[in-house]
């Protein structure tokens, strides 16, 4: 059984298609990243998926429940961070998350322990009493995630957890989110404009724009899939063999930044054959390494791709 | 479901009386509040305070007046500071949040009401009592007892009502405001009549079984009370206000 499964999932708002035939299918246990640029239907998508909308047209499943006629199942076997974290900024930490824990019927004990067990990891415990009005952005959005985490959930969505925070609280969260996912065990499906984010947290990576899903695998997929294998070499080219380098056939694209040479080639297992050519050609190189395209030029060229409208 | 019911209404009884400001209103305001109807204005009407059938106008126009401030957050103030669609997303029912924010409502007005009418009763006793104790009369003791519920009940429904289609806290607050203003301008308006109508006015009121008054102004808010949350229901739908 699927975590998740969608199939043609649509929805407008007026005229604009915020989700256009989105079909997906989501494994249990994993971290999939739903990445795409701001307004690309990231959000309108979890609120199908939590059965906060109904579809135009198409199904969606979670945790085998249809979103559209269980909705109720789907709200109680999940736990959801939203683009805001919904904190009541009144209440102390530990009342935020006696109130969840309220709310799924949790018993005194158990969320005295629950809490325990979530903030002190984060670091939260402590201060737990504090209403949490003045408290930083990173650590309200820590609080917002071991809330959502409060009653076991199995399927977790977090909608751009990351976003707002500085580099420093960002990477935090990261860290925290990893291990979190690793001891509760739980599906995580979430959002984010962040490819840093994607890349180390998500075993699978789905890439949406304007509502369409451009392209679905694990990062190291995609990376192969999708962009080139790359060479880069660093080191004195003269012009004569910048020029014959470019005329190679294995050499599908070519970029130079002051001693630097990028290289995308058609196949990296014959890039000695440019490296012997270069020096060939009296090209002074110190350093020679071949790399995939990192998440974020995947995504630029999947985006760009669908912009040439060759999805 | 009424275990749910009770967990919003904790959550609400929580943020208004327990934690930070109340709503806008600081706990000095509500202080302020028990001052000036527990003892000033009791103070000032000495034993008619007790003994006036009129004072149940008082005890029915109070808690409009204290669950109007309050209530217009209930869902304006929930999108305000996006903590609406958390909410929503939870196991929750629909029918869960809003019984649940209207009973906090409900019980706000109540609970303010019945201090202010002990602190009031305490008050009369220490200034005026001379030989026994000064209390309400039993109808009039039952009557305030109901018109709090009541009319609290009338101003959560109205404020609830108000406040899911208020696009801000100040929009729905200014909404009750012009809604409390309306539904007290025939009282005002009562003044400025010639003194022989207001006199004829009072003498037919004089006329009128106090008991049976009390029970057909009750059955007449029950009914309204009914109407309006059951509107409240049929308003209430999530995907209408995750949208708004």
């Amino acid at each position: 059984m699927f975590a998740i499964r969608t199939d043609n999932l649509n929805r407008s708002f007026g005229g604009l298609k915020a989700v256009d035939g989105l079909s997906l299918e989501v494994l249990p246990g994993i971290v999939f990243g739903f990445i795409g640029p701001n307004g690309s239907g990231k959000t309108t998508t979890i609120r199908l998926l939590l059965g906060l909308l109904d579809p135009d047209g198409g199904k969606a499943e979670v945790l085998g429940f249809d979103t559209q006629k269980e909705s109720d199942q789907i709200r109680a076997r999940c736990g959801a961070l939203l683009e805001y974290n919904g904190l009541y900024e009144r209440l102390s930490a530990a009342e935020n998350l006696d109130y969840y824990g309220r709310i799924w019927h949790m018993s005194k004990s158990e969320r005295e322990a629950r809490t325990q067990q979530l903030l002190t990891p984060l670091e939260l415990y402590d201060r737990r009493k504090e209403p949490i009005g003045r408290w930083s952005r990173g650590m309200k959005q820590k609080l917002a995630v071991a809330r959502t985490l409060m009653h076991r959930p199995k399927l977790v969505f977090l909608d751009e957890p990351t976003a707002g925070l500085d580099p420093v609280a960002s990477a935090a969260l990261r860290e925290d989110l990893e291990s979190l996912a690793q001891r509760e065990g739980v599906t995580i499906f979430l959002t984010t404009h962040n490819l840093a984010d994607a890349e180390k947290l998500c075993d699978q990576v789905g890439v949406i724009n304007h509502g369409q899903l451009l392209a679905v695998g694990s990062p190291e997929e995609l990376r192969s899939r999708t962009s080139a294998p790359r060479l880069y070499l660093t080191g004195k080219f003269p012009p004569e063999a910048i020029e014959q380098v470019k005329a190679n056939p294995l050499v599908r694209k070519m970029d130079k930044h002051n001693s630097r040479l990028v290289l995308d080639l058609t196949d990296l297992s014959r890039s000695y054959e440019i490296v012997s050519q270069l020096v060939q050609a009296e090209a002074q190189i110190d350093e020679v390494r071949k790399e995939k395209a990192d998440l974020e030029e995947v995504f630029l060229s999947l985006v760009e791709e669908e912009k040439r409208g060759g999805k | 479901m009424i275990q749910d019911i009770l967990t919003v209404t904790w959550k609400e009884l929580r943020e208004m009386f327990v934690q930070g400001d109340p709503r806008g209103r600081s706990k000095m305001s509500l202080i302020l509040l028990v001052i000036i109807f527990g003892i000033v204005l009791p103070l000032q009407n000495g034993r008619e305070w007790v003994s006036s059938p009129t004072s149940i106008l008082v005890w029915g126009w109070m808690p409009f007046l204290w669950v109007s401030g309050i209530v217009a957050d209930s869902f304006a103030g929930e999108r305000e500071r996006h903590t609406l669609e958390s909410l929503l997303s939870t196991r929750l029912s629909d029918r869960a949040i809003l019984f649940g924010k209207l009973l906090a409502a409900l019980l706000y007005g109540c609970i303010l009401t019945w201090i202010i009418l002990l602190v009031s009763l305490i008050t009369v006793n220490v200034a005026y009592a001379r030989s026994g104790l000064l209390l309400f009369s039993l109808p009039l003791s039952i009557g305030a007892i109901l018109f709090s519920v009541l009319v609290s009940g009338l101003a959560a429904s109205i404020g609830v009502l108000v406040s899911l289609r208020a696009g801000s806290v100040r929009q729905a607050q200014q909404l009750m405001s012009v809604g409390m203003l309306v539904l007290f301008i025939p009282l005002m308006l009562v003044q400025f009549l010639p003194s022989s109508l207001r006199q004829s006015l009072i003498r037919d009121a004089d006329k009128i079984n106090p008991a049976q008054a009390v029970v057909w102004v009750a059955v007449g808010l029950l009914f309204l009370d009914g109407l309006l949350t059951a509107v409240g229901m049929v308003l209430f739908q999530r995907s209408k206000l995750i949208l708004d």
